[in-house]
Formats: structure tokens, sequence, C-alpha cells
């Protein structure tokens, strides 16, 4: 285990020391929503950095878990657990149909087609206003009764940890091995007996199943859904989050996506300005530091050690 | 008897373009064929066919009987077709070892250890074990060409389909590719190698076909072919054909 990995660790024993030393309830408030954010980044960079597949619908594919599981709970009365579980499955299956329908599009045409797809599932959900209440939003039950918010706090920790290992755990398989290579050369991978179409089409899945999974838990967190989870601007943030961690690697974005949501909440007083930081310091991480803060950093302590 | 692969009335159009003219090939196993031809005569159109890169605009393509049309290069690559580029294709940002495993790791009948072992064997014997951690990235162009060869050797191909493999190669690599596709061809696999080097096609292959414009103007031994005015003509010009 390299003094990174070790530092890392540190980090998730700190996290989960935090509600025990009688941190604020405000900032465990912000700490889970950090760790939704962290569950979304993560799923991006699943996609985009190992299988160098671009998507601009994660945001939305968290909102589609999210309303999935809370209208299946609310019109089909099941309990909250199933119905997560179902809104990881839209997700998934969504996303598995949109990585073969994307097949042949690569940059900015399959960035355009994954915009239009998000709007898509936004407008809908907007004008569906009977079944999803539109821009008011939706009052959600929680994920369990009279549950505080250090409660909530350990399930996203166990969440945000659990979804990267299982990322990992995919990753170091011979699966992760065809990701890699298919976003190395695609014509390269087929030749060696790889079926790219399949891998393509599955990544898109598991990409978009984990952001399922973090937008139902959020929704039973919050307790209020709009469409607005599902915008632009909120990609906008989960794309900064990766990017400025390290969508090269899932663990970096994971922690991209806690990071910024404490500077989000830090900064509080900038206002909008916030969002110009954040886009001038992804810009610059991408010209001046492409695995971001936490590839850098690991650089750093390789050298050191 | 059968051939191994057969090409039938093989026609390809791009556009008002056609790269191919309906022609007809076969391979017999274990043969070593050198396919030539100017540019833009329809060499690599021809293999990307072979590879399924391409469909074939009419015509067929046959491999041990079985028709290959719409079948995809991952599928052609499991029934025993290998191939290298052009321009190499090798993952830059994976290890050479990673490389190797690609392919082997598409079978899933093969377990992780055995595809691991079985990688160390084929680098042992290309030269390039002290490699097997560094980054494809750090190879040169013709460790990167080996690499390829590598990879095609990880799928145990009955027929190995070699674009341009000696391009920016050092006469003593090239030296050890011979040698190595020597061995290849010994064990069995029949190869169809495409180069514009011709002391290479005409110092390894057995037989030799001219492709010009999409259409096959020769076929036949080396020295045949190599004498041949239709050949002469296509490379050199009318005036010195006579």
């Amino acid at each position: 285990m390299t003094l990174f990995h070790k530092v890392l660790l540190g980090f998730v024993g700190l996290a989960a020391m935090l509600p025990l030393i009688g941190v604020p309830q405000y900032w465990l408030y912000t700490l889970t929503i950090g760790l939704y954010y962290a569950m979304l980044a993560s799923s991006w960079s699943l996609l985009v950095g190992y299988v160098g597949r671009i998507s601009f619908a994660q945001a939305a594919m968290s909102g589609l878990g999210a309303y999935v599981s809370v209208l299946t709970g609310m019109y089909l009365d099941l309990p909250v657990i199933p119905s997560l579980l179902l809104g990881v499955a839209a997700a998934g299956v969504l996303g598995l149909f949109i990585g073969w329908l994307t097949l042949r599009l690569h940059g900015a045409y399959l960035g355009l087609t994954t915009i239009a797809f998000g709007e898509i599932l936004r407008i809908t959900v907007t004008a569906e206003h009977q079944l999803t209440q539109g821009s008011r939003g939706l009052q959600v039950r929680p994920l369990i009764e009279g549950a505080g918010p250090a409660t909530y706090y350990y399930i996203f920790l166990a969440a945000a940890v659990a979804s990267v290992l299982l990322m990992l755990l995919l990753l170091r398989s011979r699966i992760g091995l065809f990701f890699q290579a298919i976003r190395e050369d695609e014509d390269g991978t087929a030749s060696l007996g790889v079926n790219v179409t399949l891998w393509k089409s599955l990544a898109f899945g598991c990409s978009t199943a984990f952001a399922g999974l973090a937008g139902g838990l959020y929704a039973h967190f919050v307790q209020l859904i709009t469409p607005s989870m599902m915008s632009m601007q909120e990609m906008g943030y989960v794309l900064a989050m990766a990017v400025i961690g390290g969508f090269s690697n899932v663990v970096y974005a994971a922690f991209g996506g806690v990071l910024l949501q404490i500077l989000l909440e830090a900064l509080r007083e900038l206002g909008e300005w916030r969002l110009a930081v954040f886009g001038i310091i992804a810009i610059l991480m991408l010209r001046f530091a492409p695995n971001g803060v936490f590839g850098w950093l690991e650089n750093l302590l390789k050298r050191k050690g | 008897m059968q051939p191994q692969l057969d090409i039938s009335n093989l026609s390809k159009s791009f556009g008002g373009l056609q790269a191919l003219k309906g022609i007809d090939l076969s391979f017999q196993k274990g043969e070593l064929v050198g396919l030539i031809g100017p540019n833009g005569s329809g060499k690599t159109t021809l293999l990307n066919i072979i590879g399924g890169y391409y469909k074939a605009s009419g015509g067929a393509v046959t491999l041990e009987g079985h028709k290959t049309d719409g079948l995809a290069p991952s599928t052609l690559a499991r029934l025993g077709i290998g191939r290298s580029f052009q321009v190499t294709k090798v993952f830059k940002r994976l290890t050479v070892l990673e490389n190797m495993l690609v392919g082997a790791l598409a079978d899933w009948r093969l377990s992780r250890s055995s595809a691991r072992d079985k990688a160390h064997g084929v680098l042992e014997k290309l030269k390039l074990t002290r490699l097997a951690d560094s980054p494809a990235s750090s190879l040169s162009g013709g460790q990167a060409k080996l690499l390829e060869f590598g990879r095609i050797m990880m799928l145990d191909p009955k027929i190995v389909l070699l674009d341009e493999p000696f391009g920016g190669v050092h006469p003593e690599l090239k030296r050890f590719m011979y040698e190595k596709i020597v061995e290849w061809n010994e064990a069995g696999a029949t190869i169809i190698l495409i180069s514009h080097d011709m002391g290479s096609i005409f110092g390894l292959c057995r037989r030799v076909v001219t492709l010009s414009y999409g259409d096959i103007i020769a076929d036949g031994d080396p020295e045949t072919v190599r004498n041949d005015p239709a050949v002469l003509e296509a490379y050199l010009g009318d005036h010195h054909a006579a």
C-alpha cells in the first residue's frame, strides 16, 4: 500500500469519526450531500476516464433513479429498498440503451446526443405534472423514519465507499481491462476478439446505474425532489467535481465530489460566482494537471516516498 | 481441397470509387502469401473486409466453408483471424503485459493466471520480457510492431493478416520479425502479408498476389510475379514494362 493510499484511508477513517467528535449537524448535512456528489462524480469518471465515452446525462440519470424510486414507492406502494433498486435498474437499462444507440458516435456528437437525452428526461419529468408535480417538486418519504443527520451521513458514507469499491472491483477484473483497451483503440480491441459493442453499452449501463443509486438515496435523504436535480447546471457541478478531483480515477473523482461540496458551502458568500470560480479551476486543471488535485497529490507523495 | 479462406467475386465501392472490382482469391492452410500493389490498389481494403472492418459491396468471403458476411471483427478474431494494422494500434496507456492479456482474456474459458503465463511465454519469445510492466507508450516504433505480433500470437490464430509490419523498423529487428513470421507459418498459420518492402515480400513469401486499381493482375510464385510485365507496368509505368 502506497503512502497516498494510506492518506486516502486516513481520510475515510476520519470521515467515519466525524459524527462521534461532535461535528455540527449543518456540516454533517453538507458532507452527506458531498457523498452524493462523490457517487455521481465517480460514476461519471467510470465512463469517461476508463472507457473514454463522454456523457452529459449523468445528473439526468441520477434524477431518473430518484423519480423512479419515489414514484414506484408512491404509486405501487413498494417499500423503500425495492423502489430504490427499481430506480437503479431503470437508470442502468436506459444507460445500456443510450450506450447501444450511440455506439458509433464519438466526441462532440456523442456529447450532444447525451445532452439531448438528459434534457428529454428533465423536460418529461417537468411536463408530466400530474405524476411528478413538475417544478413544484415531489415530497418524498424518508429512507428511515425518524433518522437523524448522523444516520444519513453513515448511510451515504457506506454507500459511497461501497460504490467506489464495486467500481474498483469491476475495473480490476477483465472487464475493466476491456474498458481501458476500448478507450485506447476500439478497432485494435475488436481485433483481439473483444466484443466492443457489448462492453461499450455495458459501461454506459454500469455508470448510469451507479448514478441512479446516488439519485435514489439523495431523494429519500432531502425528501423533496424537483426536475432541477437533472439540469445542466447540476451536470456542470458533477463535471467540475470529477475534473478537479481527477476523472482518470474513480477514487480521485469521488474525493473531488466531497471537496467541491465543502468548498461550495465554505464559499457561500461568493454566491453564483462560486460556479465561475469552479469553471476556471476546472479549465486550469485540464490544462496543467489533467489527473486532478488528487492525481497531482499522488504523484507528489510518490516522489517523496 | 477446400481452401481455408475463399474470396469470391468480392467488390467494394466508396461512393464513386471502386476499390475492389469483383476479385477471386483463395488461400490454402499454411500458405505464406505476399499481397503487393501500388498505393490505392485495394490491399488494405481487402484485409479490412476479411477482418470484418468493412462490409463488402458484393461477393463473399468464406472461412473454412462458412460465409463471414456481416460478422464483427471481434467474432472473426475469435474464429481465428488475427491482424496487425498499418499504423500500430497498441494501447499506449496500458502496460505491455496488459496489452498482451486483452485478447487472451476475451476467451472467458482462460483464467487470468493461465493468460498471464501464456503472455510471459510469448513476451520471452519476442524478447520483450524486460518491458512487460512498462507502459506501451514507452516502446519504440519497432517494439510496438513486435507487441502487435505478440498480441496476435496470444489468439493462436489460424490466419494472420499483417499490414505493413516492417514500416519504419530497424533492419536488425526486421530480420527478427522475419524469423517470427516463418516460425508462425511453420507452426501452421496461414499468413497474408502486405508490404511495400519488396525484399521482404520476395524473400519470405512462396506466393505473391498483385493488385492494381482493385483488380488482381498477377498471382503466382515470386519469380514469375517479379517478371510479369503487368506488375512492372503497375509499379513503374508503360515505358519500363516495354
